[in-house]
């Protein structure tokens, strides 16, 4: 029996799509996908089960569901070792032990909280801890010989706080290990019995810069759990917000990496188009980090009438600053050898960890979600690019879905005309819904619970911990002083780890 | 929590016909520390320190190591993971020194208010010579909200002009 039907033949719940097993279909279920690719998509726990979500087919969810009994669950991370980072977090949060999970070190709680466990029935006591957080290295970074060293959490940039440890020889790093938690807000906590509109806000808040992604997806759960499907019109709508935030993440991001690289001239250029194309979108949609445009059953944009005429003077800009961004990119001395050969992301490293978006997509990976969306038929193509894994490839994808994006708002133009969009009215009844959307790292999905006409419970992915797992896999063997470049390329964020 | 003391140097606004503070220290520099927010303070922080805003000519830069600032310049809405490395940054810096917020979260939590894992800002623990209101605050607020520290109204062009009065904030100083 594959994984799937040894999910489905699970006891069925009221969702139709998820199924409860015992601990034994449990620990059979994690060993039969130790032989099967079904894509794993995050486990949570919500106090009294523990929860893992997989995608069999694309936008097809298949959760699984275990009761949470002496406070004990076996792994999945030997099968899926993302999975440990989920481990962690539930271990930290709920005290709920993953046996035989593969690193059982915390993952946001460093002894420093309020109370331990916050949310398990009973928490604990209050850290002791009042200093800096002490790194707890893994045995292998204890192996390793060489010279310790450290950068961050603060490090006077702009990035969000994050540790990471070091061991060097020289100026090569041999082995490096991250200590998150930093930026660990409680969202789950924030989210329970939270109200559906300010639950949207919160989600909006999860990770700047992928906010238009994080709200659509929330929304679309939402709008799932009530039985609900937005008009052909919200959708599109919202499609231009989510593609004017990657156009804009991934020039902000390209900016980044110019500068990172010496290359200011270029640097500066990417920011110019950035500011100028938020000059022209913000007045319109209402702010410039895409925030709070998406709500629960519609849009709220400033001036929705006036989508169609953005985007054509979107599409006009582009047409004039895009194609001699490009030019300059490639030809600018020097760039291109800064950036070739560094932090190499093979398929290897990208199927262990389960990665997407745009940096597996460098890597040869082919999975972008729109393909298997209905809003995005006849915008959305096949974008081949280069795939070699490299930095200077991340960077290429990343110049090239602008263009993609920019073309697929042009095409949106006149689609919208002087629509208001249309809002359906939705009843918070008690339910379970999926929403997803391909941010610009990759898939930020929501599952979310409703109960009593308030959010129950939020389970959120994004590709922040496989991001973080490549981040250290490919550390080993760089410059310590390319660190900056190399995270900023995978896009590793505090924010969007810690939750 | 017995972090931080904010004293500011009266010179640096004391008077508005000496906008521009002669001596080693002009331009004023700022150090940045995210506590824990969304990150979407930083991204507009680095849009106004890189982006066509001028904040150099304005009399404005970031440093990378606190003993070099003038300024702490707060994001984000202080978690207890963070406290100390804020603690140990203005530790670090040589007096006179001030703080400044950028952001809701970085002055009262904002969305974020206190609970297990966070502090909720510090407004209500230190004092805050500067206040930038927002959720972000656009680079342009930030900028304005800086001069305002001069008495000086920011010349940012272009783009930088047109995204004014996008998103809702306030500036306020104390
Ligand atoms: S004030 Fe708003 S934008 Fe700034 S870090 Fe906090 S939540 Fe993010």
């Amino acid at each position: 029996m594959d994984a799937v039907a040894h999910i489905q033949a699970g006891q069925p719940t009221s969702t139709p799509w998820r199924y409860r097993l015992d601990e034994m279909a449990w620990r059979d279920l994690v060993e039969g996908l130790k032989h099967d690719s079904l894509p794993f998509v995050g486990l949570w726990c919500d106090g009294t089960d523990i929860h893992a979500l997989f995608m069999p087919h694309d936008m097809q969810p298949l959760a699984a569901t275990l009761a949470l009994e002496s406070g004990r669950y076996p792994a999945l991370s030997p099968a899926r070792p993302v999975s440990s980072f989920y481990e962690r977090m539930i271990f930290d949060l709920y005290g709920a032990e993953a046996m035989w999970g593969t690193d059982v070190r915390p993952l946001v709680d460093h002894d420093v909280w309020q109370n331990s466990m916050p949310l398990a029935p009973v928490p604990g006591a209050a850290g002791d801890n009042k200093g800096m957080v002490a790194v707890q290295p893994s045995d292998a970074m204890q192996a390793a010989s060489g010279t310790a060293m450290g950068s961050g959490p603060a490090t006077g940039g702009y990035e969000t706080p994050l540790h990471v440890a070091m061991v060097c020889e020289g100026e090569t790093i041999r082995h490096a290990e991250t200590v998150s938690g930093y930026a660990h807000r409680g969202m789950a906590q924030r989210w329970h019995k939270c109200r559906v509109d300010e639950a949207n806000r919160l989600s909006g808040r999860y990770d700047a810069g992928c906010s238009a992604a994080h709200q659509a997806a929330f929304c679309q759960a939402v709008e799932h759990a009530c039985g609900q499907q937005v008009g052909h019109e919200v959708s599109q709508l919202r499609l231009v917000v989510l593609e004017l935030e990657r156009v804009t993440q991934h020039l902000f991001t390209l900016a980044t990496l110019a500068r990172q690289a010496g290359a200011r001239l270029v640097a500066s250029r990417c920011m110019w188009l950035r500011e100028s194309l938020l000059a022209k979108a913000a007045p319109v949609i209402g702010s410039r980090l895409m925030m709070d445009h998406s709500v629960p059953g519609g849009v709220n944009l400033r001036d929705t009438a006036s989508m169609g005429t953005l985007c054509e003077q979107i599409a006009d800009l582009a047409e004039e600053v895009y194609p001699p961004l490009v030019t300059l990119w490639q030809s600018y001395p020097g760039l291109s050898a800064r950036l070739a050969g560094l932090a190499v992301v093979e398929s290897t490293l990208l199927e262990r960890v389960g990665l997407d978006g745009p940096v597996a997509r460098a890597g040869g990976g082919e999975c972008d979600y729109r393909r298997a969306m209905r809003a995005y038929e006849g915008l959305w193509h096949f974008n081949g690019g280069r795939h070699n894994g490299t930095l200077e490839d991340r960077a290429a994808i990343l110049l090239d879905e602008v263009g993609e994006s920019l073309r697929i708002i042009k095409a949106l133009g006149p689609r919208l005309g002087l629509s208001a969009g249309g809002r359906i009215e939705l009843t918070y009844e008690d339910g379970e819904g999926t929403g997803l959307a391909e941010g610009p790292w990759g898939a930020v999905l929501y599952w979310v619970r409703l109960k009593n006409g308030r959010v129950d419970q939020v389970f959120m992915r994004n590709p922040a911990y496989s991001a973080l797992m490549a981040f250290e896999a490919v550390l080993p063997g760089q410059n310590v002083a390319d660190i900056g470049l190399i995270r900023t390329s995978l896009g590793v964020s505090a924010a969007a780890l810690d939750g | 929590m017995g972090l931080i003391r904010a004293v500011f140097d009266a010179s640096f606004r004391q008077s508005t016909a000496r906008r521009k503070p002669a001596g080693p220290r002009w331009p004023l520099m700022l150090f940045h520390v995210d506590t824990g927010g969304c990150g979407g303070c930083g991204m507009e922080l680095e849009a106004l320190a890189t982006g066509p805003y001028d904040m150099q000519g304005a009399g404005f830069s970031f440093v990378s190591a606190p003993q070099g600032a003038d300024v702490l310049l707060i994001t984000g809405a202080l978690t207890y993971t963070m406290a100390p490395v804020l603690e140990a940054a203005w530790k670090a810096m040589p007096t006179p020194k001030g703080l400044i917020c950028v952001g809701n979260c970085a002055i009262d939590g904002g969305i974020f208010s206190e609970n297990y894992s966070l502090m909720g800002g510090v407004s209500r623990k230190v004092h805050i010579n500067l206040r930038i209101a927002g959720c972000p605050p656009t680079p342009k607020d930030i900028l304005d909200g800086l001069c305002s520290l001069f008495a000086q109204h920011s010349k940012a062009t272009g783009a930088a002009q047109a995204e004014a009065g996008v998103s809702s904030s306030s500036t306020t100083s104390s």
